[in-house]
């Protein structure tokens, strides 16, 4: 998009760069071919295990790739493309490598609990239309341009749309993928206003010409960079799930099949937060001096405001919720006002590592919720609801799934030995060495609260008897999701020295966050 | 050459792995879980004694191994083991006796529908003892000093059917926890005191014993007394003594293992680990001088007018831990865990035997036990070996160990001096009753029917009683090998000729006394009752310490209790009505809103960007 340079052809070294998109692309069209053309007789599951090969292929290149960039234990330059719309760095390698696994934990699921979804009758999609979302998701980390980000987005979003709404049999899904499809679009137009108003004040697209542009866009148009930046949020805030724009969560994540509910509860709200990370930290931050630069201030005193209201109205409508799936929409509106808070604080002298801070919740919070979504696939199969009370006596159906349980509740509510509580625990001292003491005042309050829902579900577990207390069975792919997400729930509550420590070595503040380039 | 130190972390792996075994396994597997609590133990024992084995050498130099945990900004608090001669010592003592008690309670707990939770408790308290000895921090040290108060407790209650053992359990508990709370203020101020925060027994000793000043006087000693308050509760130091003898509700090994041999003992431990801070203050060394001074006399007279056996032996024990209290406070740390390592054996021998004779006649009451020598020949022979040991008897083990406490008292100390004296008459004399009452006289109708217990708890009884017999010689007053050994520097042996004969005098004085009294049949059973039943009233009752307590501390306290119960229904549990109220109400109003309609939705994002944009305006509207 610069000056005289209207197209910039594609290479091959690019596409060397882009492997792992590509794949995952050239394996979606792979499977819909695939699916075409075999005969019907075959279980649809191959597509399944075919889809999680092409996630793990995927995963394998791009693990290679930031083990490339970081040979030699110095941060690498970040690698720019097709003219510094899409950049290569440890930001972007990171988040890609949770969301793949996040989403090879999600396809496991759904192998494991597919069979009992009769209301799901195209299961191939089912499972390749992860591909495309779970691509978006890495373009929308990936991107230094509002378009490819805005493209990125709209990937994710149209692949989810159609997963919402897979259980065609069901009504209570047409209306969660009819309500998403709405919301998502409104969504998407807020993102778009806003995003004409920042290329409107500064005449690019590109992040790194914004943030050049800025400091003198603001002199002459301070209101009009508030009403870009502040639709962009709420757009995003839209598919973060923050309150007060969670309102759909919990009919759509109702309405979803669970394995999606998870997906959404994890790959697209991280995409939605990532996203933010990286457009605030590259454009507004430092570049604004002098009497503008209460405007950032500003902005990211806006975002901690909404992640205290995502947090308050997270916890308290929680208590109410008698239904599984809708209390964790709720409890993952809480979690991402929580991921707001490092992004929220910004950078000062004293504390810059809010990007560690941010993805070491980020991969507890994985751990924790595809693991509880997993728990809940296998009480809704036993109970056949969804409501709290399936999980009664089940201390006494399945043991080990009820402590594994056990470990995502103390990990959701932010309790020791778990990985959400050092989590919470980095975010909060990050918070607190911020000096922004409200803000911890309100995670404090609002994890008491949560409490009562998080334990309401323990004692369920343990302290009621069932109906029913025959034993409960879980296939074998869910039993995988539920003891790694556990095991690495544990081991992230007993360990979080090393993964802290690598993040911080390998992550540059500078390169990798506020795009620049030496 | 430290190879074998530098495994030492695998020790406790053994019996944690035993305890997650056990629980896994559940109560059906009987002979299964005896067995792998068994060589869970039995594994640990080996790996230690290989370890002090090799440290037996002079010049074996202290290894530790620790690694970052945790790194939160400019702190680090890291966590690791560390293996000295000291550790070492604690952790042979430990797991041998935990091995023993561990073969023994298969015969002892055979018939009990529980045993392999049984067994899962005793490997879990070895674990958490064998933790408490290697941490190389008061940290960790602190929490597996809380998770053995734990195990203490379950197995105080372990038959909690038994309306007194739950009550015991509870006192235990609760009283230990006062001491707990004075030690957690004592690794807070050192936490807040130490040069980066440390707490590590390295640089707490580098710290306190070069004298540098970076901590005041004042501080120091409170932070001694506030570690030694976590000693007194755990070692059952006078005033903190009383839940030790209610503790003997539990099974007989337990009293062995836990409340004779190992866990009460982590007190001395304790303050032997952290023994620089102390040194450093004159003030509290004084302190502990007396309160094991005074503990020791106490004790021993209160054990003279006990009529059940296990009680008898824990006052004993309570008196003897005074002792090791007592050399640690005049300065001698080698007197306080050579004492330490001697009495571990021959009490948990005692305890051992009491077991058997229990497990034979089905009472614990002396009165109504004798003439059980001629029945149960083995045990009456390995307990009066144990009880000569106890009394202080030339060759024993427990005659060497007493001897150096009492040599150092009269150096230092005549009054303290005089009051060890007198306990050891004492520790005598109600020792020689106990045998005497026990095994000689006629056998009553209980006595007549018992017979010698199995195989699998004489051995560990004659194992033990080797153990009392030998285990003095590694330091005599010729000989300081094992001071030396323990505090790496060469340590002169010093005896006193004055002292030695004292002792032998005091100790043949109280077996003959009790002979007298007891033994002979013509004044047997009720001669001393008769000529002063104030005074064994008074004895028997404890010097009505738990009566005072109960009207002192615990009835004021119920009724502090009730009154707080009631602001707690009504003040506290209205506030929290009140936000539970609260945060339901907000919850009712985010359902409203949740009322299904995508328009409501979209409005209410709406209505949120407008109070964001709001939020803003107001925060530079007040700035």
């Amino acid at each position: 998009m610069y000056e005289g340079v209207s197209f910039i052809p594609i290479t091959w070294t690019d596409m060397f760069y882009l492997a792992p998109e590509i794949s995952l692309v050239a394996a979606f069209i792979l499977l819909v071919v695939l699916d075409l053309l075999l005969p019907r007789r075959v279980t649809r599951l191959t597509i399944g295990w075919l889809t999680l090969v092409g996630l793990l292929v995927s995963l394998a290149l791009v693990i290679w790739r930031m083990w490339d960039m970081n040979q030699g234990g110095v941060s690498a330059e970040a690698i720019g493309l097709l003219g510094n719309s899409y950049r290569i760095d440890d930001f972007g390698s990171l988040l890609k490598i949770v969301f793949l696994s996040g989403t090879v934990l999600i396809v496991l699921l759904a192998l494991g609990s597919v069979r009992d979804d009769e209301a799901i009758t195209d299961r191939a999609e089912y499972f390749y239309l992860l591909l495309p979302a779970v691509a978006g998701a890495m373009i929308m980390t990936s991107s230094a341009n509002l378009v490819t980000l805005y493209i990125g987005l709209e990937l994710l979003s149209l692949a989810s749309y159609v997963l919402v709404g897979l259980k065609r049999k069901s009504f209570v899904s047409a209306e969660a993928a009819f309500k998403y499809v709405v919301i998502g679009g409104i969504s998407s137009a807020l993102v778009l206003f806003g995003m004409s108003y920042i290329y409107g004040v500064t005449g690019s697209v590109d992040l790194v010409v914004i943030r050049d542009a800025l400091p003198a866009a603001l002199t002459n148009f301070k209101a009009l960079v508030y009403v870009g930046f502040f639709f962009m949020l709420a757009g995003f805030g839209i598919k973060i799930a923050a309150a007060p724009f969670h309102a759909w969560a919990p009919d759509v994540y109702q309405g979803a099949p669970t394995p999606v509910s998870a997906f959404l509860a994890v790959i697209a709200k991280g995409a939605a937060l990532a996203v933010v990370f990286r457009i605030l930290y590259a454009t507004v931050f430092f570049s604004v001096n002098g009497q503008d630069a209460e405007v950032p201030k500003n902005i990211f005193y806006g975002l901690l405001v909404l992640g205290a209201i995502a947090m308050l109205v997270g916890t308290t409508a929680a208590l109410r919720q008698r239904n599984v799936k809708r209390m964790l929409a709720l409890s993952g509106v809480a979690n991402a006002g929580y991921m707001l808070v490092p992004i929220g604080i910004s950078i000062t002298v004293v504390h810059s590592n809010n990007f560690s801070e941010f993805i070491y919740y980020l991969i507890a919070y994985l751990f924790m919720t595809i693991g509880a979504f997993a728990v809940v696939t296998v009480v809704c199969r036993a109970s056949g609801h969804e409501e709290l009370k399936g999980f009664s006596g089940m201390y006494y159906r399945a043991p080990w799934t009820a402590a594994a349980m056990v470990v995502f509740i103390l990990s959701l509510a932010g309790l020791p030995i778990s990985g959400g509580f050092f989590g919470k625990l980095f975010i909060l001292l990050g918070a607190a060495s911020a000096k922004a003491y409200w803000i911890v005042a309100i995670i404090v309050i609002s994890s008491v609260i949560s409490y009562y829902f998080y334990f309401g579900l323990t004692r369920q577990m343990f302290m009621r008897s069932g109906s029913d207390d025959s034993a409960i069975s879980v296939s074998a792919p869910t039993a995988i999701v539920i003891w790694v997400c556990a095991a690495a729930t544990l081991a992230l509550g007993i360990f979080p020295g090393p993964l802290m420590g690598w993040i911080d070595a390998v992550f540059s503040v500078k390169e990798d966050l506020m795009l620049i380039i030496k | 050459m430290d190879i074998y130190s530098q495994t030492a972390w695998l020790i406790p792996l053994f019996p944690l792995a035993a305890f997650l075994v056990l629980m896994a396994l559940g109560r059906g597997y009987r002979r299964a879980g005896v067995f792998i609590g068994s060589v869970g133990s039995l594994a640990a024992f080996i790996l230690s004694l290989i370890i002090v084995i090799d440290r037996l050498g002079a010049n074996s130099v202290d290894y530790n191994y620790a690694f970052d945990w945790i790194v939160i900004g400019d702190y680090t608090l890291r966590i690791g083991f560390e293996v000295t001669n000291l550790t070492a010592l604690m952790l042979t003592v430990v797991t041998l006796v935990s091995f023993l008690v561990n073969v023994y309670s298969a015969g002892y707990m055979k018939k009990d529908e529980r045993i392999t939770v049984y067994y899962g408790y005793v490997a879990l308290f070895t674990f958490s003892m064998l933790g408490l000895v290697l941490s190389d921090n008061l940290l960790s040290l602190y929490i597996f000093w809380e998770l053995v108060g734990v195990c203490s407790f379950l197995l105080i209650g372990f038959w909690f059917t038994l309306p007194k053992a739950r009550a015991a359990a509870k006192k235990a508990f609760i009283v230990t926890r006062i001491g707990d709370a004075g030690l957690l203020l004592g690794i807070l101020l050192l936490f807040w005191y130490m040069p980066d925060h440390a707490l590590d027994f390295t640089r707490i000793q580098s710290v306190f014993a070069g004298h540098s000043g970076s901590i005041a006087n004042g501080v120091t000693t409170l932070i001694a007394l506030l570690i030694f308050a976590g000693a007194v509760g755990k070692s059952g130091q006078f005033p903190l003594h009383v839940w030790l003898p209610d503790a003997m509700e539990g099974p007989t090994p337990i009293s062995a293992l836990i409340h004779a041999a190992t866990m009460v003992a982590a007190g001395v431990f304790l303050v032997a680990r952290t023994y620089d801070i102390f040194l450093a203050s004159a003030a509290a060394m004084e302190t502990i001088a007396y309160i094991g001074g005074f503990t020791a006399i106490f004790a021993a007279t209160i054990a003279l007018a006990q009529n059940d056996i296990k009680r008898i032996l824990a006052y004993s024990t309570v008196s003897q831990l005074g002792y090791m209290m007592m050399a640690l406070g005049l300065g001698s740390l080698t007197g306080g865990i050579f004492h330490l390592f001697t009495h571990a054996f021959f009490k948990a021998l005692l305890f051992l035997g009491a077991g058997s004779i229990i497990h034979a006649v089905h009472t614990q009451n002396i009165k109504e036990m004798g003439g059980l020598g001629s029945k149960m020949r083995l045990t009456a022979w390995t307990f009066g070996i144990g009880a000569l040991a106890l009394s202080g008897i030339p060759p024993l083990s427990g005659f060497w160990s007493k001897d150096l406490i009492l040599t150092i008292a009269l150096e230092q100390n005549p009054l303290l001096f005089a009051a060890s004296l007198a306990a050891a008459f004492c520790t005598a004399l109600y020792m020689s009753r106990l045998f005497f009452l026990v095994f000689t006289g006629k056998p009553t109708a209980a006595a007549s029917k018992a017979k010698e217990s199995p195989i699998s708890m004489t051995v560990p009884l004659i194992v033990l009683a080797i153990l009392a017999i030998v285990s003095g010689f590694v330091e005599t007053p010729w000989n300081g090998w094992f001071g030396s050994w323990l505090s790496g520097e060469e340590e002169a042996a010093h005896g006193s000729s004055f002292a030695i004969i004292a002792s032998i005098l005091v100790g043949f004085l109280g077996i003959y006394t009790g002979w007298i009294w007891y033994g002979k049949e013509s004044s047997r059973r009720s001669a001393v009752a008769d000529k002063s039943p104030g005074l064994v009233k008074l004895l028997e009752r404890g010097y009505f310490v738990d009566d005072l307590y109960a009207a002192v501390f615990v009835k004021p306290l119920k009724a502090m209790g009730d009154v707080l119960t009631f602001f707690d229904v009504h003040v506290i549990g209205g506030i929290v009505r009140i936000v539970g109220a609260a945060a339901i109400s907000t919850g009712r109003t985010a359902a409203r809103l949740q009322n299904g309609q995508v328009q409501t939705y979209s409005v209410t994002a709406v209505i949120g960007l407008v109070i964001i944009v709001a939020a803003i305006a107001l925060r530079r509207f007040l700035s």
